[in-house]
């Protein structure tokens, strides 16, 4: 591959690539405690639960589909926890009996958009609000403590001085990498997204690989939840309200199109790192409250803006 | 001749009826009362407990029906809530919304159908006052801490986090304004070394920032930590734990919901003491101000909750274990 097709292929990642890097040396210069090893290691624990989520968001934004109710599920997943382990039921087993609900919504969302053809946006919605409700119904609004200390190894544990949600993070992203640029089903994702009605003619099932994405957004979005509980070792209804439009945000902001057919998670990970690290570079230099929401929602303004330039560069019938 | 007499018969007897059918607004002539109640927001514990003790006491009373409504933080919704209670035809309406500017307007939807308010927390224009005495709370948890940083710090505080809610306006301003106030009657803190955080209201949010905020302080080791509420508290907390310095801390709540309650009895919790605010007994004091006033009985025109700091050494007393 000539450097000229190499650049123009891996523009938008090369681009996000060189802003985090100025983001990260303006905040190294202006924040006196930015570039420590606690900070750093503050940005991994508070990134990883967004970035587990966004890795699977990719894959299935990039199929052509949309997953709102990823928060929703965080939120049903650390209530059940809480509530199966407040049960007596060992923490393992609420771990997967959780689990497993989470990818029941998976299956609904999968189902409702490929079989019965509803919009992904609203098809996803509904189960937000579904899931968000069952959580409220299950806890009855409250907020409840998690005592096993074992299972909150998972979130505030450590391994060789790394936060272990850092290690989760990284091999979710390693394990979507592998699958979008290495295995069959990752060629089958971008295909779909790209032309669905192709590859339905040329005999693809593009239904099946739909709902798989989906499936997978779903377990990841319930893995994630599991971490939060292990984190805050309390588990609240009202958990990761919103996370649904901040793992949108990053996956957009790291080049992957809300068309569909184009993008990659290392994209999704320089998106993810670059919303994490502008929170915290703000907190840190103690930016106004409001100030913060403006340029967070800025950030997202141009992620949006250079994905339309994007698609209006890109010739025709591509 | 025996028409004439059936007409004033059949008169008599749709007017009886009628009358029987509880046609008078008199209240006092009424056997059960309609009472609509428009909770503030279902998506925090505090409201939910506030909820389900007007519940309680509501079926307790056996004359109620309670119609409820969701306020959602939000009062335009408020507003739409107060014309459907009047649809409903209540008799009394428990009106939990935080936005001050809105209590005018509901307050003149009401007044026009003459069905008298009990407000919960805000003060609405002529409705009578049930709730929290949001710097008094504020300032008995203030306090608290402040006691805490002379017992245990030498009265050495070397920063003060504020977990606050900015975008709900002056009543949890208040609340925040009475904690710092108690802790300065205690310790003096310059205003430089008191953090004012963003909590959002979620602990996932509050962990956030306190996670972030931390990195800026590696040598300070006397941290108070207060808090809008405990679900906040509960946020602050983990953030301590992951990173590593729960022992520089003392964290002062509000609310003492259940789980703050929970986590105060863990032995070794740094969470240290919640004002108590008893949502789960709004009710008890709720539905018989509301019959008191229905009934035409007298009444107080404010009501205030009791607030006390809940610490280990109190919790089972106030909240015995069941």
């Amino acid at each position: 591959m000539s450097m000229s097709r190499f650049l123009s292929k891996h523009a938008p990642t090369l681009l996000l690539t060189a802003v985090y890097a100025a983001l990260v040396i303006y905040l190294s210069l202006a924040a006196e405690y930015f570039c420590t090893p606690n900070n750093l290691m503050t940005i991994g624990q508070s990134v990883a639960v967004i970035g587990i989520i966004a890795a699977t968001q990719t894959i299935v934004i990039i199929s052509g589909g949309l997953d709102l109710s990823v928060g929703s599920v965080v939120a049903l997943t650390v209530v059940m926890v809480s509530l199966l382990e407040g049960k007596g039921v060992p923490i393992f087993w609420a771990s997967l009996g959780s689990l497993t609900v989470a990818g029941f919504v998976g299956i609904i969302n999968g189902n409702a958009v490929t079989r019965l053809r509803i919009n992904a946006f609203i098809a996803t919605l509904a189960t937000l609000s579904i899931a968000s409700g069952l959580a409220f119904v299950l806890s009855s609004g409250r907020t409840n403590l998690i005592a096993s200390s074992g299972f909150r190894a998972l979130g505030i544990g450590r391994i060789a001085g790394l936060p272990m949600p850092v290690f989760i993070f990284a091999g979710v992203f390693a394990a979507v990498h592998i699958l979008l640029s290495s295995m069959k089903y990752g060629r089958a994702i971008y295909a779909v997204g790209g032309n669905y009605e192709a590859c339905r003619l040329s005999g693809v099932d593009v239904g099946a690989v739909r709902r798989k994405a989906y499936l997978l957004s779903s377990l990841s979005a319930g893995l994630a939840g599991l971490i939060l509980a292990a984190q805050l070792g309390a588990a609240a209804p009202q958990s990761a309200r919103g996370y649904e439009l901040q793992v949108i945000a990053a996956v957009i902001l790291g080049g992957t199109s809300l068309t569909g057919g184009a993008g990659n998670v290392l994209g999704t990970l320089l998106g993810v790192l670059t919303l994490g690290t502008l929170r915290n570079g703000l907190d840190l230099m103690h930016v106004d409250f409001y100030w913060q929401e403006v340029v967070m929602g800025v950030a997202l303004g141009l992620a949006v803006a250079a994905d339309r330039l994007r698609q209006l560069r890109r010739p025709k019938g591509t | 001749m025996k028409l004439s007499l059936i007409r004033p018969a059949l008169i008599i007897l749709v007017l009886a009826v009628w009358v029987g059918s509880g046609c008078s607004r008199k209240p006092a002539s009424k056997a059960r009362y309609k009472i609509g109640f428009a909770n503030l927001t279902e998506d925090i514990t505090f409201c939910a407990d506030v909820r389900t003790s007007i519940e309680r006491s509501a079926e307790k009373a056996g004359n109620i029906e309670l119609v409820k409504a969701n306020n959602r933080l939000d009062g335009a919704t408020a507003l739409a809530n107060a014309d459907t209670f009047i649809n409903q035809g209540v008799d009394l309406a428990i009106e939990f919304q935080t936005d001050e500017k809105f209590g005018p307007a509901i307050m003149e939807k009401f007044k026009a159908h003459n069905i008298p308010v009990i407000a919960i927390d805000i003060p609405h224009p002529d409705a009578i006052y049930f709730g929290a005495d949001n710097y008094k709370a504020g300032f008995i948890g203030g306090e608290a801490a402040g006691k805490y940083a002379i017992e245990h710090w030498n009265g050495r505080v070397d920063k003060v986090l504020s977990l606050e809610l900015p975008q709900s306006g002056p009543i949890p301003a208040m609340r925040m304004r009475g904690q710092l106030d108690g802790i300065r009657k205690h310790v003096e803190v310059p205003e430089k070394d008191i953090l004012h955080l963003d909590s959002k209201n979620t602990l996932e949010a509050a962990r956030r920032v306190v996670g972030d905020v931390l990195n800026t302080m590696p040598n300070a080791h006397h941290i108070l930590v207060v808090t809008i509420n405990d679900g906040t508290a509960l946020g602050a907390i983990a953030a301590l734990e992951i990173s590593g310095r729960r022992e520089d801390a003392a964290v002062f709540s509000q609310n003492a919901d259940t789980s703050a309650r929970q986590e105060i009895r863990k032995p070794g919790s740094i969470l240290i003491g919640s004002v108590a605010y008893f949502p789960d007994r709004y009710g008890d004091y709720l539905i018989p101000l509301a019959l008191d006033i229905l009934d035409g009985k007298p009444y107080e025109k404010k009501n205030y909750v009791k607030h006390v700091l809940i610490t280990r050494e109190n919790v089972d007393e106030y909240y015995p274990r069941r």
